[in-house]
């Protein structure tokens, strides 16, 4: 089966000069852990998840640590958060996004979604430009 | 591409019941149990996006949603086919009632929330992400009543936008943003009637004063505009023609009158992307207005119908009052 007949046809996105804030609010509100990051073309030039911006309001150190109980509270958290929170997005984004074509097989949409971790992935037409996204569930419901 | 708009989407919930019961006096006479209930997304543009891809179109389709509603018109759509374009909004969408009473379906009740405040904010996120689909768009279709905190003119402005992407524009709406929008020149008009019988400020009490309006329209630039007079028929007015449109179906096989306004444009957006000649296009949309006001669900979505019904639908210019 094609990408194009499974994937979730929705086709929101964000420009990296938008506000970590107002990631923040359109991830809560659309329910996604993550979105594209398009150009004026529509064009897919990143990406940007929870786990990005989580990141980047932790300490550097935070990864090399096997647990979160060395880190005092969540006000650290929350204060670099309110620090960074109208820095543009494009500073926290990943521009070498994995993504695939609506006319990838869903085999090959499965293998990118395991093997990276991800929750969903996006999907674009030839000229690179988003038509979707393709998620785990919508593997799972099709392949029923 | 075709790209439909629809500020001000809403849930739509329809119930149907045996008699409906208003202000009884006794206690018990308050309840009236609905014997079958639907759950739908609605709002003009979103019907039309729900017609264009039942009939195999690929269609987006944008405006503002907020909250669990808004979960619910996306859901919605994207199981229906359509790509959903939507900015999220603090507030949630709207939900619009409509009671069908047994053997009074022609005249159904409708009570229509006004929609979430949108901010300021939420207009300018908007109008990047429109101006990112209009450029790839051949059809913008804006359709439907203007939520509060939205400016009545950005109808014009949206339709300016587009026109300078080089798309068509298709307008469904009344009052001041459809007014304020014919001077931006959009390619199909169709008033909405339902509040006032307005276009361009001008009543439309009779079949002169729908003529006369709707050429005006065009001296404007347009190229089409349909005006509904009457349930079973219609106006269309083109650059040089007018055009009589009715069908033979009676009023009383009609069981569901919402959504078929919007079936209609959808069935005149499809044949007119489709580049069929005007009669064709007249004839197929009122057909699909038709099916879908004889068919319990909102759109018809069954192309035999639609096909079956333009059988029972007549276009005749009329002589003596085109251009």
């Amino acid at each position: 089966m094609k990408v194009r007949d499974i994937m979730t046809r929705d086709l929101t996105a964000v420009e990296k000069d938008i506000p970590v804030r107002e990631l923040i609010f359109i991830l809560d509100n659309a329910e996604m852990p993550n979105v594209p990051v398009v150009d004026e073309e529509n064009r897919l030039i990143g990406f940007i998840s929870e786990k990005d911006l989580i990141r980047a309001a932790l300490p550097g150190y935070f990864e090399m640590l096997h647990s979160a109980s060395f880190i005092p509270d969540m006000n650290q958290l929350a204060n670099k958060l309110t620090q960074i929170a109208d820095e543009p997005i494009e500073k926290y984004m990943r521009p070498n996004v994995l993504s695939v074509t609506e006319e990838d097989d869903d085999l090959r949409a499965a293998d990118l979604i395991i093997r990276k971790g991800v929750k969903s992935l996006p999907v674009v037409n030839g000229e690179g430009r988003l038509v979707g996204r393709i998620r785990r569930i919508d593997l799972l419901r099709h392949s029923l | 591409m075709i790209v439909t708009v629809t500020l001000n989407p809403s849930v739509d919930k329809v119930y149907w019941v045996d008699s409906l019961k208003i202000c009884q006096i006794t206690q018990e006479e308050f309840l009236t149990r609905a014997t079958r209930s639907s759950t739908s997304a609605g709002g003009k543009g979103v019907n039309i996006s729900r017609f264009l891809s039942a009939f195999g179109m690929d269609n987006v389709a944008m405006g503002f949603v907020g909250g669990n509603t808004g979960h619910v018109v996306v859901r919605y759509l994207q199981k229906k086919g359509v790509t959903t374009n939507f900015v999220w909004t603090h507030d949630e969408t709207r939900i619009n009632v409509v009671i069908l009473e047994s053997g009074r379906e022609h005249s159904p009740n409708l009570i229509n929330e006004r929609g979430p405040k949108i901010t300021e904010a939420e207009v300018e996120r908007f109008m990047r992400r429109y101006r990112r689909m209009a450029k790839r768009a051949s059809w913008v279709v804006l359709a439907g009543s203007l939520p509060p905190g939205v400016d009545s003119g950005i109808y014009a402005e949206l339709t300016t936008i587009a026109r300078e992407g080089g798309a068509k524009v298709a307008i469904s709406a009344g009052g001041d943003a459809l007014t304020q929008a014919l001077d931006a020149c959009p390619y199909l008009v169709k008033p909405d009637t339902r509040e006032h019988l307005l276009l361009g400020g001008t009543s439309l009490t009779s079949t002169e004063s729908i003529i006369a309006a709707g050429q005006h329209v065009i001296a404007c630039g347009a190229q089409m505009v349909v005006i509904s007079h009457d349930v079973t028929g219609d106006i269309a007015i083109t650059p040089d023609s007018v055009w009589e449109i009715k069908t033979t179906v009676p009023t009383s096989l009609f069981k569901n009158l919402v959504g078929a306004d919007d079936a209609f444009l959808g069935g005149i957006i499809y044949k007119l992307a489709s580049e069929a000649p005007v009669e064709e296009v007249l004839r197929f949309g009122l057909a699909a207005g038709i099916a879908s006001a004889e068919s319990e669900k909102k759109i018809c979505e069954d192309r035999a119908r639609v096909e079956a019904e333009m059988e029972k639908v007549t276009v005749a210019k009329l002589e003596g009052v085109g251009g």
